[in-house]
């Protein structure tokens, strides 16, 4: 076997120019996401029958159409419907905040779920409304049982935000694509691809290694 | 003053309550007893609407909150509650647990709140557990806390489930104490319990309830010397 690093060492450091932009598009449809799925889940604890039937319709949609498609429908048919020409980096973040908002808003809910249901009677009993009941008092204690769960998301959404690169989004993997055509060398820049992937994950699990162990002791 | 008027409550075929009518007088400290399963816990649940009554009307001070749209936020206010399981915040200190409902609910200045909460936790003999978090708190501890907070809202009434039920032997007369100095201070007290010496000793007020009725509503010292009903004297020889 025979591997020639050297003609792809001049590209190496392009490559590593996609961490930053793999970065953000995770970073950015993890927040938006999260956002956008405390609201889900909010609707599936809710005793509002719409709000409730909506949110699992949606979730069920998301969860049960490949995210690649979703990606594409997003990229393709917003132009197509409305006229207007959506990049690639509007496509990518919504259709990543659309995605994972449903995962994240089954977890969130689950987190709400696992809160003692004393802890609502005891906060409506002092005349706490509901909504400050749930931003004080549940969504706190939920919270901190589901973090190891949503850096698991998190991780996941690293590695499908390679995705974008189909819609030519220049994130790590499109980049390593872009030097295989140019260098017809394609083992050495995906095998860098997928080290970097590697170590990204790493981090986050040890970070997450990390947190766990400090919420079991306090 | 709170009024009941034929309460009913089922919980899907199961029905607790069937048609329970009463009046509690202010200041008056009543003790609700019963068997197990008699509905007791429920009844209580129904007084600051935990639990929706299925058929019958609640007022309190004359106004009926069971009615839809009635302010059941502002009600509440008037009425706290005491758990069996404490049901403190444990991402709060004591202190904020105490002081977080009249923060929000009576927007309070913080600086009057704590005044205030720091009063309510020397009354209930926690003045140095302030900046605790009640998962380091003992039973005993946690439950005067618990009472500590209802009482910060300065409500008219105060409704007790079964607040030693849940607590070691030990720790049982440090929360009744705490109840007992409440007791004909003005505030209406209702009190669910299983401490029988406790109820005679404390209570203006008995109901007793059976099989989802109010089988026999007598004043305490009455009660516990001549029950009226046969069921009440059974049950009163078996607890005493």
């Amino acid at each position: 076997m025979l591997l020639d690093f050297e003609r792809i060492w001049p590209s190496v450091p392009y490559i590593l120019e996609g961490v930053q932009v793999t970065l953000v598009y995770t970073g950015v449809s993890l927040f938006l996401g999260f956002l956008w799925g405390t609201f889900l889940a909010l609707f599936k604890v809710s005793h509002v029958a719409v709000l409730k039937w909506f949110s699992s319709f949606y979730t069920s949609v998301f969860r049960g159409t490949p995210l690649l498609l979703q990606l594409m429908l997003i990229y393709h048919a917003i132009p197509q419907l409305t006229g207007y020409t959506i990049s690639v980096w509007e496509a990518g973040i919504l259709t990543f905040t659309l995605n994972s908002g449903a995962y994240i808003s089954e977890i969130i809910r689950g987190g709400i779920n696992a809160v003692d249901k004393g802890q609502m009677e005891a906060a409506l009993s002092l005349g706490i409304s509901y909504p400050f009941a749930m931003k004080d008092i549940i969504l706190p204690q939920a919270l901190r049982t589901i973090l190891p769960s949503l850096v698991n998301e998190s991780i996941d959404l690293l590695k499908e935000s390679s995705l974008i690169s189909v819609i030519t989004g220049a994130d790590i993997l499109r980049r390593a694509n872009i030097v295989a055509s140019e260098t017809y060398l394609y083992f050495e820049p995906l095998l860098i691809a997928g080290g970097l992937y590697y170590v990204l994950v790493m981090i986050l699990t040890m970070g997450a290694r990390i947190l766990e162990k400090k919420l079991k002791t306090s | 003053m709170i009024l009941l008027e034929n309460i009913h409550k089922s919980f899907g075929s199961l029905e607790v309550l069937k048609g329970i009518s009463g009046r509690i007088p202010r200041g008056e400290v009543l003790a609700i007893i019963g068997p197990s399963g008699s509905g007791k816990s429920t009844l209580l649940r129904s007084i600051n609407l935990l639990e929706t009554p299925t058929s019958g009307k609640v007022f309190v001070d004359n106004i009926c909150i069971s009615d839809k749209g009635a302010n059941i936020g502002k009600l509440r206010t008037k009425v706290g509650m005491v758990f069996q399981q404490f049901n403190l915040f444990p991402h709060m200190t004591t202190l904020e647990n105490v002081i977080y409902a009249p923060l929000k609910v009576k927007k309070m200045a913080r600086k009057d709140a704590e005044i205030l909460g720091k009063k309510l936790l020397e009354k209930v003999g926690l003045k140095d557990k302030a900046q605790i978090y009640p998962p380091n708190l003992s039973g005993g501890q946690k439950q005067r806390a618990a009472i500590a907070r209802a009482l910060a809202m300065e409500p008219e009434v105060i409704l007790f489930d079964e607040p030693t039920s849940a607590l070691d032997p030990e720790m049982v007369k440090e929360v009744l104490e705490v109840i007992k100095s409440l007791a004909h201070t003005g505030i209406t007290m209702v009190i669910v319990t299983h401490e029988m010496g406790f109820a005679r000793e404390i209570a203006d007020r008995i109901w007793f309830l059976d099989e989802g009725h109010l089988v026999e509503d007598s004043m305490s010292q009455k009660f516990f010397k001549s029950p009226k009903t046969k069921r009440a004297k059974a049950f009163l020889e078996k607890v005493l």
